[in-house]
């Protein structure tokens, strides 16, 4: 009896708090005070030499003010921001995927900015970009970077097998299932199975979609005709070039380059660095490759770069954040041509188009040039990041990889992806 | 000696020469004791606490249960009520079920293999020489203190497809060359052995050291009084030391059933390793795509309240049985 008499006080307890606990508290207004600005950014794409421009030019511009940057993991991001961003220790400014933007933009995330997108680069700004940091009619997130996809490949094992650069998708295709068949047991295109990113290009350039809107309907169109044709090539490489764990993630793709056992890969811009990453740094490269990484645009389906996968990152300002001022100022400095000119030359699009020769004019900078320039990106639904997240196009390339039957497959991930882009 | 003194005294057992007798039952109520107010006056700081960290999220997720709860709701929309719309929705789904089936047969898997390890490794801790105990006792406490995400990611290296220990061993040392890239995650069958290596890996130093203090509890005499008897040693084992812990037993294997159906973290990390998500969810997992990652935490929430009736469920079930087991 004494144990029920516990779990009756405990109940009336918990009613009687229950009712009178949803106080709200009142969010305190500061001006142009002294503060900690904190930024996240997302993975290591972002330079020391950035990060450290922006904290200098920060302090000199806001004396007594400072910048604390925190750095951010891809995985798990939509979450983590979901959480930190509505909460009352929510940090100032972020950066934020841009096909993961709209998630954040359409539910009231970040501060609006429209009054102020002249300064922070108005029309220099990349167009893609500053539409995915649009919501209704409103500017919330200015672009950060662009980091368009290239092919990188050995030049002694392309030339050994008598294969050059080649000029069209098909060629792709078939030079790395020539490049597997030469190398036994090695990867002529290294693909693992959880790579979706680049299977992009094999729809687009067969004239599927991923999704398009439909009188106010998200309409999923993985299963179309067209996106089955390219889905069908996804799946040659996979099974017959790809020597790559057919349940693996695209993490860390310098280390099969570096122990030899893949001859090509397609992968964002920066993994030029990883490859090149000195032997002794936390991930070791192999800087003793350098004269022989070759590097290419992906071709099209009738030659010229292919439509690649427009990755990338938008910046916003919290909604929450108590320094609106400061917080502002950070952003101007981000967007200033100084701070993008480093992205520039780290091999990263900056946000300003008239930046665009800061990359330099080596074969890595025309290669991104080139893919940059017929970039596509995902559908621009606020609910297309929850679409990533759930996994469903991981899982759907796992089983293509597996060699499973594509069409029921595709149309499987359709029923899944519409459900969640409409719900 | 009168008896009527021992009931004064509240002894649990009276000697009558040479017998022993049940105590006889008090002969006036007892008198309330002074400050019979005070324990629960005590208990009431932990008891608001208790209701502050657990009652009011608890709370929470009752309500948000019954409501439409998207993403926008968290930036501060005002919420719907759609009452038990979340709750249809997930019970006439067959995913539910698929996960739920999924979750217990790989939950009582886990929890028998702990147990029978943790008692056999509680037994073998007796009968060890002193260094070989310390030995055996650091090696489970720093598999205890390991935390489950670093454990589960150095297990992925073990078994990882292109440079795993495992797959090396068995190509090389025991020419086994179907393993060469033999992928462990993606068949789900055999992503839930190497799943099942690394939970019960992290519970049985739990399981050991419990059952190991209860052994040293039961007394030596009776054991040996048994001993003398001609018992085996599984007789032994079967009816002096379960019945002498079978309350440890209750205790832990409760724990173990409500900790490995709410396995979280093993698997979450595994499928970021390899396998097929769909394949591979479990109610932890499952939560978590579709209220956090899915952005639908009204949905998310009806299947934690589930899932929360669910292990209730089991745990009253068990002690209940426990209990009438005992008053026998």
């Amino acid at each position: 009896m004494r144990k029920l008499a516990f779990v009756a006080i405990g109940a009336a307890a918990a009613l009687a708090l229950a009712g009178c606990a949803s106080g709200g508290n009142a969010a305190s207004t500061s001006g142009a005070d002294k503060a900690n600005i904190r930024v996240w950014f997302v993975g290591t794409d972002t330079p020391k030499d950035a990060r450290e421009y922006l904290e200098k030019t920060f302090a000199k511009e806001n004396p007594g003010s400072k910048i604390v940057i925190e750095e951010q993991s891809w995985t798990g991001l939509v979450d983590k921001l979901t959480t930190s961003l509505s909460g009352s220790d929510s940090p100032d400014v972020v950066e934020v995927g841009n096909t993961q933007a709209a998630a954040f933009t359409s539910a009231g995330a970040f501060m609006d900015l429209t009054s102020h997108k002249k300064e922070l680069g108005g029309d220099d700004l990349l167009p893609g970009f500053v539409e995915a940091g649009s919501y209704d009619g409103k500017f919330y997130a200015p672009p950060l970077y662009s980091g368009a996809r290239l092919v990188f490949y050995k030049k002694d094992a392309l030339a050994a097998a008598g294969l050059s650069v080649p000029k069209t998708l098909d060629d792709y295709v078939s030079n790395g299932e020539a490049l597997a068949t030469a190398n036994p047991g090695k990867s002529g295109i290294w693909w693992p199975g959880q790579d979706w990113y680049n299977a992009l290009p094999f729809i687009w350039e067969n004239g599927g979609e991923i999704a398009v809107q439909k009188g106010g309907k998200w309409v999923s169109e993985l299963g179309s005709a067209d996106s089955v044709k390219g889905l069908k090539e996804v799946q040659e490489v996979m099974t017959k070039a790809s020597a790559a764990p057919k349940d693996g993630q695209e993490t860390n793709p310098q280390v099969g380059f570096c122990d030899g056992t893949t001859l090509q890969l397609s992968a964002p811009s920066w993994v030029k660095w990883s490859i090149l990453a000195a032997a002794d740094a936390d991930t070791p490269g192999c800087p003793d490759q350098e004269a022989n990484l070759g590097v290419y645009a992906l071709p099209g389906k009738n030659g010229g770069a292919a439509k690649v996968f427009a990755g990338g990152s938008n910046i916003g300002i919290s909604a929450k954040t108590k320094h609106p001022e400061l917080s502002l100022s950070a952003l101007k400095i981000i967007e200033s041509k100084g701070f993008q000119t480093i992205y520039g030359k780290n091999g990263l699009v900056p946000s300003l188009k008239s930046l665009a020769p800061t990359l330099g004019t080596d074969d890595v900078a025309k290669a991104i040039a080139a893919a940059a320039a017929n970039a596509k990106l995902t559908p621009a639904s606020p609910k297309w990041a929850d679409v990533e997240a759930s996994g469903v196009l991981t899982d759907l390339f796992v089983k293509i990889a597996q060699g499973g039957d594509v069409e029921s497959l595709a149309k499987d991930a359709d029923k899944k992806i519409d459900d969640t882009l409409n719900g | 000696m009168s008896s009527n003194i021992v009931a004064m005294d509240a002894a649990p057992t009276a000697i009558d020469g040479e017998r022993m007798t049940a105590p006889a039952p008090a002969a006036k109520p007892r008198r309330r004791r002074p400050g019979g107010f005070t324990p629960y006056a005590l208990l009431v700081p932990s008891l608001v606490i208790l209701i502050a960290i657990v009652g009011w999220p608890l709370f929470q997720l009752i309500i948000m249960s019954f409501q439409k709860f998207g993403r926008a709701q968290v930036f501060g929309a005002p919420p719907e009520f759609v009452w038990f719309d979340n709750y249809t929705k997930i019970l006439t789904d067959p995913t539910f079920w698929q996960v739920v089936a999924r979750s217990l047969a790989f939950a009582a898997v886990c929890v028998v293999l702990t147990m029978v390890l943790g008692t056999l490794i509680a037994l073998m801790m007796m009968r060890l020489g002193k260094f070989f105990r310390l030995l055996l006792t650091v090696g489970l406490l720093l598999a205890w203190a390991m935390p489950a995400l670093t454990a589960t990611i150095v297990w992925g290296w073990i078994f990882d497809t292109d440079y795993g220990v495992i797959n090396n061993v068995l190509v090389n040392l025991f020419g086994l060359t179907d393993f060469t890239q033999h992928s462990w995650l993606i068949n789900p069958l055999s992503f839930f052995l190497v799943a099942a290596v690394v939970v019960i890996w992290g519970a049985v130093p739990f399981v050991a050291f419990t059952v190991y203090a209860g052994l040293t509890q039961v007394p030596d005499e009776v054991l040996e009084a048994a001993q003398l008897d001609g018992t085996s040693y599984v007789q032994r084992f079967r009816f002096i030391i379960v019945p002498y812990l079978r309350s440890i037993f209750v205790v832990v294997i409760i724990l173990q059933v409500i900790w490995d159906l709410r396995v979280f973290t093993q698997i979450f990390a595994l499928q970021g390793i390899g396998g097929i998500k769909e394949q591979t969810n479990v109610l932890g997992t499952y939560i978590y795509s579709v209220s956090i990652a899915g952005g639908e935490y009204g949905t998310g929430g009806a299947i934690a309240v589930i899932v929360v009736i669910l292990l209730m469920a089991i745990s009253i079930y068990y002690v209940r049985q426990t209990i009438k087991e005992e008053d026998l």
